[in-house]
């Protein structure tokens, strides 16, 4: 795997969170701005990944994020985790992190979570936004990893069945 | 497994179809309000499905390929249960919104509108739904794929006793713990 392939997967998907976090403070801005058609449509798109209870969501211009605190704590931490990344672990290889790290970093959003549905625990959104944050710093290792594997597996294989059909064309 | 493929649709629909189930069960399909728990769970169970019935080593690439897989399959299963039930989660929905009104709790930024059908029940709303649904699974069942890789992923093959000692695919199998 080349390293510029890991560099433009790196890229893509550092842009595609940066219009994710806009939409999200977007939604509360076009809607204190009269736009709610729009601010509809924005809400609507994140309903299907996130209950979006508004006591749970931060506030902009007196109206609620379209994510709630958690939520939003994952996708800065994804942000934020995609800036390391070239810093902890550069393009020219691509390697998952070890599987106690992510165990590390689920478990206190998990704990939180689990204690907040059975009524133990009622968690300020600071600390909703915090181990959500934490949770999802660590994504982006297996995310670009994971898709710029996948077009170079995908490359390797078309490859492979060109220079297959190229051997049985000339037995023929 | 460099350039053998290994068979992902099976994996993929078996773990997308429960994933999928789950997701558009009133209450149960809360779940995905947790990080898409159901479609990243999902997807990690499909890469442990896939790893159960693949001879070599998985690598990132396979888990994401599968998981985005599965997450297709889960958004179409779960768009299809949704129909059938809407009128039972509407009803649902209007009961919490009763009680917590009692009390006086805050009501999700657009219930209002979802309560009064403004729109939001129209076959294009339904299909809008079902596009960004299918796009944000992909996307979280490419990653829960990579998770799963890192978690059930065979980490050597088992020596054979007349082979030379098997050598790790040199990219994205399980890292070394000094990644992230």
């Amino acid at each position: 795997m080349t390293p510029r392939s890991v560099r433009r997967v790196w890229l893509l998907t550092l842009a595609g969170t940066v219009v994710w976090l806009a939409a999200i403070v977007l939604a509360p801005w076009l809607a204190a701005r009269g736009a709610s058609g729009p601010a509809r449509f924005l809400y609507a798109v994140f309903a299907p990944v996130c209950h979006q209870i508004a006591d749970r969501c931060f506030v902009l211009d007196g109206h609620p994020l379209a994510v709630c605190g958690r939520c939003l704590g994952i996708y800065a931490g994804f942000a934020a985790g995609l800036v390391l990344y070239p810093i902890l672990r550069g393009f020219a290889r691509v390697a998952l992190p070890p599987a106690r790290l992510f165990i590390a970093l689920t478990l206190p959003m998990a704990l939180d979570g689990a204690a907040g549905i059975l009524g133990l625990w009622r968690s300020p959104i600071g600390l909703r936004f915090a181990t959500g944050f934490a949770w999802g710093t660590i994504l982006p290792f297996y995310f670009v990893a994971g898709v710029a594997d996948l077009f170079r597996t995908r490359r390797e294989r078309a490859a492979a069945r060109a220079l297959e059909r190229r051997g049985s064309n000339k037995v023929e | 497994m460099d350039q053998q493929k290994p068979a992902y649709l099976r994996p993929a629909l078996i773990a997308g179809a429960v994933a999928g189930l789950l997701s558009g069960l009133p209450f149960i399909g809360a779940g995905n309000c947790i990080c898409c728990l159901w479609i990243v769970g999902g997807a990690a169970v499909a890469v442990k499905l896939l790893a159960a019935s693949t001879p070599g080593i998985l690598k990132a690439g396979d888990g994401a390929i599968v998981g985005a897989l599965t997450g297709i399959v889960a958004a179409v299963v779960e768009a299809v249960v949704s129909i059938p039930l809407r009128s039972f989660n509407m009803e649902l929905a209007r009961r919490i919104v009763e009680k917590a009104s009692e009390i006086g709790g805050d009501m999700p930024a657009n219930l209002d509108e979802i309560l009064n059908g403004s729109g939001m029940t129209s076959p294009g709303w339904f299909l809008l739904g079902l596009f960004v649904s299918a796009a944000v699974f992909t996307v979280v069942g490419a990653l829960g794929g990579s998770i799963g890789v890192s978690l059930f992923g065979k980490k050597a093959l088992p020596a054979a006793p007349s082979a030379p000692s098997p050598t790790t695919p040199p990219s994205a199998a399980p890292g070394p713990p000094d990644a992230a």
